[in-house]
């Protein structure tokens, strides 16, 4: 299974640098309301994804016949504020973090330093996530602030 | 308007949606395996730091295929800039070169700053544009549509602020 999660990522790494994705001026061309493109993409793939996975729920099993296992993910006061500092940092580096990777890939060496920081930021999260519990509500540690 | 990877022109945005609508439920179909890729921040980070956060089982778990996926990305990223015309080390950062012009030390401590931003906020949020914005958004979640309008907003509003008032203060009469 491992080669197929390595294929299946390298197809969404060369889709993310091929589409703009993973580029800095289209993602503030995206934010300065001037290019269409990443609006494009994200909604396309919502509006396909959605009924994609109503389809799969309905069928309710994998190809390999085991239950789905699509449980959503715990709602909490991180949601907001998480959102917006990610959104800030999406802004400043012109990456998410998919293009992070996708743009080491490509070559362009400023975004290891993005890496190296969203590892640090990630990081210190973990380190004070019994300290950010209370203030934003989060799930017990066992199930955290959910994965994606 | 081209990509600053080889002045190479994009792909049109509906087959670069559909085909990420097809990587999110392939992997969902094939694997199981919600899309999402900000988790892999921490798991990575398992590897070196062991407060209890990153000794939990879906750590354990969720590195073992995040983790591949993550290295394809890389590697997509390498087949692209190959079939593009050529690998190559770059620096080139495209609008932001001209608004500042910023030397490699800059760019570093720039991207680094942005990084802290980006793993910090999608871990708080538990999600970031694939997890949030393409699964949650797709299977009707509602913390998905709160993070997601927040991230959109954080980054429309960061680069309007940038873009359109701090690059223009020395300029402006």
């Amino acid at each position: 299974m491992t080669i197929f999660y390595l294929l299946l990522g390298t197809f969404f790494g060369f889709v993310l640098s091929r589409s703009g994705a993973a580029d800095y001026d289209f993602i503030q061309g995206m934010f300065l309301f001037q290019r269409f493109q990443l609006y494009g993409i994200i909604g396309t793939a919502v509006a396909l994804t959605a009924p994609g996975l109503w389809l799969l729920k309905r069928y309710g099993q994998t190809l390999g016949g085991k239950p789905l296992d699509v449980a959503p993910k715990p709602r909490h006061r991180g949601n907001l504020l998480g959102g917006v500092l990610f959104g800030i940092g999406w802004s400043l580096a012109g990456m998410c973090p998919g293009p992070i990777l996708v743009n080491i890939g490509e070559g362009k060496l400023y975004a290891f330093a993005a890496l190296a920081g969203a590892l640090t930021g990630a990081g210190v999260f973990g380190a004070i996530y019994p300290r950010l519990q209370r203030p934003f509500k989060l799930p017990a540690i066992a199930i955290g602030t959910g994965q994606g | 308007m081209h990509l600053i990877l080889h002045d190479l022109p994009v792909l049109h945005w509906a087959w670069a949606g559909a085909a990420i609508a097809a990587v999110t439920l392939v992997l969902l179909f094939v694997a199981n395996r919600r899309l999402g890729v900000s988790t892999g921040f921490e798991e990575i980070c398992s590897y070196v730091l062991h407060q209890p956060y990153f000794r939990r089982d879906i750590v354990r778990t969720g590195r073992e295929w995040r983790l591949p996926f993550l290295a394809g990305l890389a590697l997509g990223g390498f087949v692209s800039a190959i079939a593009g015309g050529g690998w190559a080390a770059t620096w080139d950062l495209g609008m932001l070169d001209k608004a500042l012009g910023l030397a490699p030390i800059g760019k570093i401590a720039w991207m680094f700053g942005a990084g802290l931003f980006i793993g910090f906020g999608t871990r708080l949020a538990g999600g970031c544009t694939s997890g949030h914005g393409i699964f949650g958004l797709s299977n009707l979640e509602w913390p998905s549509l709160v993070s997601t309008i927040a991230f959109m907003g954080g980054g429309i509003l960061t680069t309007q602020l940038l873009y359109r008032v701090v690059f223009h203060l020395g300029t402006a009469p």
